[in-house]
């Protein structure tokens, strides 16, 4: 086992870059299916959440309950073997698409629904009293507001669903954990730990940092906005 | 136009509405006068089916106010002006007003730019048509609620406090607008403590009380000789 500084096993991991790049790849491409899913599974979550059908309320409340208090890994698991037992031809990856994007559909739901319910009653209300159905009022008047309040939080989940493609790893999966797990416990590039882990922790890191960054941003200038809005608004009336 | 017959309102327990019969003739300008808490706001609210009666019905036009015809109804008969305004904040002033004809009553963009312009003129508010609501002051946010609602073209406005949110400065000039409309045949239902603009502007006035309509006459009746107990009592207080 070499160390960190091997320059050997440095070596080794330049000369499989292209695994690590592929790796990264597998990752980036089942994080946006599975947010796909996730996003479609929030939002519908989100609406029941906050909907007038109590049945619906209580099938969202227990689905968010049931995927947030079990673990992601378990997730994958059951659902690979339970497929693959009741004899669905499916492949690693489409089980990491649905079972990622099952798992974040239950935190999405959260961020939606406390979006909407962060918007006051008195919006509903006038939307209801101008004639809007409950599907425009949604639409365009409640969904668009909640927008920049829904923003921050749901980009922390794209970053959170980056770093759980990890678990595909215990099926199997390409992505870029299992790649650099293949890659140093491989038979022709095995030993270098030190250099692969790093290389894997740095590009996670490239596509995760920046995403956190902006999302944070973006929560701090909403509350700056929110803190000076009262007195810009007294300036203008005083100049009114 | 508006007909309540035998209308019950319960918030679980509570009842709220203990039997309302009340029918508002075409182009009638009714004012609602009671203590806090006597259910005036739900009364109001029941007319458009922000709130679904527990018994009893509601007819607008003769058409029974229900669930499934509420957004129809409000669509076609009715808007509603709230104590805290209640304008879209995502949206600009002309925007806010121009979203409902636009989308629901199908009206063409320029027309609804050219409606809602003149409505704007009306309520003196020409220049503020492409800045957001909430950089506005209390007055002017609801002038513009009022101007939302003339550019529905309903035969009903319902006014829930429209002044009672507004610094004292502000509450003459929204008053203004709502006397100017009242020369129209616009059929207005005004819950309000403004005696003032009840002895201008009302056809008759209605006195609620822990649900009930305890008195009705016109303006000068509430001035000169209210029978009820209870109603010189209340008046006493507000017209101090
Ligand atoms: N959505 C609701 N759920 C439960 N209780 C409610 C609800 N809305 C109103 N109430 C209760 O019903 C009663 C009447 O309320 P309402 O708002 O109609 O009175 P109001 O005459 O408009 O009073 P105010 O002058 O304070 O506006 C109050 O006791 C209030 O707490
Ligand atoms: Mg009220």
């Amino acid at each position: 086992m070499e160390t960190v500084w091997s320059a050997k096993a440095w070596a080794t991991v330049w000369q499989y870059r292209a695994t690590f790049l592929n790796g990264l790849l597998n990752t980036l491409q089942s994080a946006v299916v599975g947010l796909l899913i996730a996003m479609a599974i929030g939002f519908a979550l989100g609406l029941m959440a906050t909907g007038s059908v109590k049945g619906l309320r209580m099938f969202a409340r227990a689905y968010v309950e049931f995927f947030q208090n079990t673990p992601l890994i378990l997730q994958v698991c059951f659902l690979y073997y339970a497929l693959a037992y009741s004899g669905v031809k499916i492949t690693v990856v489409t089980v990491g698409f649905i079972s990622l994007g099952l798992y974040h559909g239950a935190y999405v739901a959260e961020v939606v629904r406390a979006g909407i319910q962060s918007i006051p009653l008195g919006q509903f209300d006038a939307a209801r009293a101008q004639g809007f159905e409950y599907t425009d009022t949604m639409r365009y008047i409640i969904l668009p507001q909640t927008a920049k309040i829904i923003l921050p939080p749901m980009i922390n989940q794209v970053v959170a669903l980056i770093k759980n493609t990890s678990c595909l790893y215990i099926i199997g999966g390409a992505d870029l954990i299992a790649t650099t797990y293949n890659f140093v416990t491989g038979e022709s590039t095995g030993g270098a730990y030190g250099p692969a882990y790093l290389v894997g922790g740095v590009l996670f890191f490239c596509v995760c940092y920046p995403l956190s960054m902006i999302a944070g941003r973006w929560e701090r200038r909403l509350k700056e906005r929110d803190a000076v809005k009262p007195d810009k608004a007294d300036a203008k009336e005083a100049t009114a | 136009m508006i007909e309540l017959k035998n209308v019950h309102k319960k918030f679980g327990h509570l009842e709220v509405l203990k039997g309302i019969d009340l029918t508002v003739t075409k182009g009638e300008k009714l004012v609602i006068i009671g203590p806090s808490g006597s259910g005036k706001s739900t009364l109001i609210r029941c007319m458009n089916g922000l709130e679904e009666v527990t018994s009893g019905e509601v007819y607008i036009d003769g058409k029974k106010m229900t669930h499934k015809t509420r957004a129809a109804l409000n669509r076609q008969y009715s808007s509603m002006v709230f104590q805290q305004f209640n304008l879209y904040p995502h949206l600009t002033v002309l925007e806010n007003l121009t979203l409902a004809p636009i989308k629901l009553k199908k009206v063409k963009k320029e027309e609804a730019d050219a409606l809602a312009m003149e409505n704007l003129q009306r309520v003196g508010l020409v220049q503020k048509a492409h800045v957001y609501p909430t950089t506005l002051s209390g007055g002017q946010q609801q002038r513009i609620a009022i101007a939302r609602s003339l550019t529905m073209k309903n035969p009903v406005i319902y006014f829930d406090e429209p002044t009672s949110a507004l610094d004292p400065e502000m509450v003459q000039e929204v008053l203004d607008i709502m006397i100017g409309l009242s020369h129209d045949d616009v059929t207005m239902v005004v819950v309000t403590h403004e005696m003032g603009f009840a002895r201008e502007v009302a056809d008759r006035v209605v006195f609620c009380d822990e649900g009930r309509i305890l008195e009705e006459g016109t303006p000068e009746h509430f001035f000169v000789n209210p029978e009820n107990e209870r109603t010189r009592a209340f008046l006493s207080k507000i017209l101090r």
